[in-house]
């Protein structure tokens, strides 16, 4: 009797609880998923113009330098940038998340999209690290190469250059493990929720 | 139109169920937001093989859910499981709940300590729902279901209770 009634006080308590706010109306509602499309697009579009910068800055190389090592450099980078570009719109574009399903379909969802980001940053040397590398390669030791004897850098100073550049790409990619790792543990912990029931 | 329908039956309850999942009131009012846009988008594939409420519902605790999880993404909120509450301690919860308000912040508290899917339960529940309508929205038993809210909300009547709940 008295726990009856202190779930009718709790559900009292529940459903008599002040309403926050106005209700939406209809036009603030379409505003709102506006504003959701065209955050998307504008994150779409960032990628697109860092691809697009590339490809204008190589493309000038190739076109304003006759040199055939820089011409080739910068070939390969476009292609690589452009494969790049076609990668993350494939694998970076977010899925719609069901709605009209129950809770463990929702959880579902949530763990593929997990684990397809985490396959991504695993993967992270095969279609955004590597693709990058062959024209960057042939730029830098190709370029040096291709300089005529007397103003080759010291080869001291092309070693520094060459650490770096590998050195980046190295950390780049080790950052990207570690976010590989991050999310598995999100996937644990969302396996954890979905054993509750 | 089916979502102004939605919108005005229901709009208070979405807001309620909102405070269940976000304690922050700024993220809160974008979490309601969210929820809206759900409904309004999802009403294109409603087909009315279940009812406009249970449809409501998954919608919104679905948007919910996956609010949590980027919260939890974000920074690790402390949920616990039914076994965790009922050992918790109520050594940071002595203060005396003396009218509605104190009641409501102590009954949130709890409910958003709760993991997702028991969240889900008890917020149906307090909507006024049986164990079938919830387990139409969670996609659960209802034998499951009226486990659930029989140990969620003895826990709850217990710690509400300690709390000194005046309802009325």
């Amino acid at each position: 009797m008295a726990i009856d009634l202190l779930q009718k006080d709790m559900r009292n308590v529940w459903q008599n609880q002040k309403a926050e706010g106005a209700p939406m109306s209809l036009e603030e509602i379409r505003r709102c998923a506006r504003k959701l499309y065209k955050r998307i697009s504008r994150r779409n579009l960032r990628e697109y113009i860092a691809t697009v910068i590339v490809v204008l800055v190589f493309g000038f190389y190739a076109v304003w330098f006759h040199s055939v090592t820089i011409r080739v450099g910068s070939g390969l980078v476009i292609a690589g940038a452009l494969y790049v570009a076609y990668q993350l719109h494939r694998r970076g574009s977010a899925r719609t998340s069901p709605e009209d399903c129950g809770f463990e379909c929702c959880l579902d969802f949530h763990r593929r999209e997990l684990e397809r980001q985490r396959d991504a940053l695993r993967s992270i040397w095969s279609w955004y690290l590597g693709p990058l590398i062959p024209g960057l390669a042939v730029l830098v030791i190709g370029g040096e190469l291709a300089r005529p004897p007397g103003f080759r850098h010291h080869w001291i100073a092309f070693a520094v250059i060459l650490t770096f550049c590998t050195l980046t790409f190295v950390w780049v990619g080790k950052l990207n493990q570690i976010a590989a790792r991050r999310l598995q543990q999100q996937i644990n912990e969302l396996d954890a929720t979905a054993n509750q029931q | 139109m089916l979502y102004e329908e939605a919108a005005s039956d229901f709009g208070a309850a979405l807001g309620r169920l909102a405070r269940a999942y976000e304690a922050d009131p700024d993220k809160r009012r974008d979490l309601v937001q969210e929820i809206h846009v759900a409904l309004w988008r999802s009403f294109g594939k409603f087909d009315g093989r279940c009812s406009l409420r249970t449809w409501i519902y998954r919608v919104a605790h679905n948007t919910a859910t996956s609010h949590v999880i980027q919260q939890v993404r974000a920074k690790t909120p402390t949920m616990v499981g039914l076994e965790e509450l009922e050992n918790l301690s109520d050594k940071n919860e002595t203060e005396t709940a003396s009218d509605q308000h104190h009641a409501l912040d102590r009954l949130l508290a709890l409910i958003q300590k709760l993991k997702p899917l028991d969240r889900q339960v008890i917020v149906s529940y307090l909507e006024g729902m049986d164990a079938a309508s919830i387990g139409e929205i969670t996609g659960i038993s209802a034998g499951n279901v009226a486990t659930k809210i029989h140990r969620i909300k003895n826990i709850l009547a217990r710690r509400f209770h300690e709390g000194g709940c005046h309802g009325d």
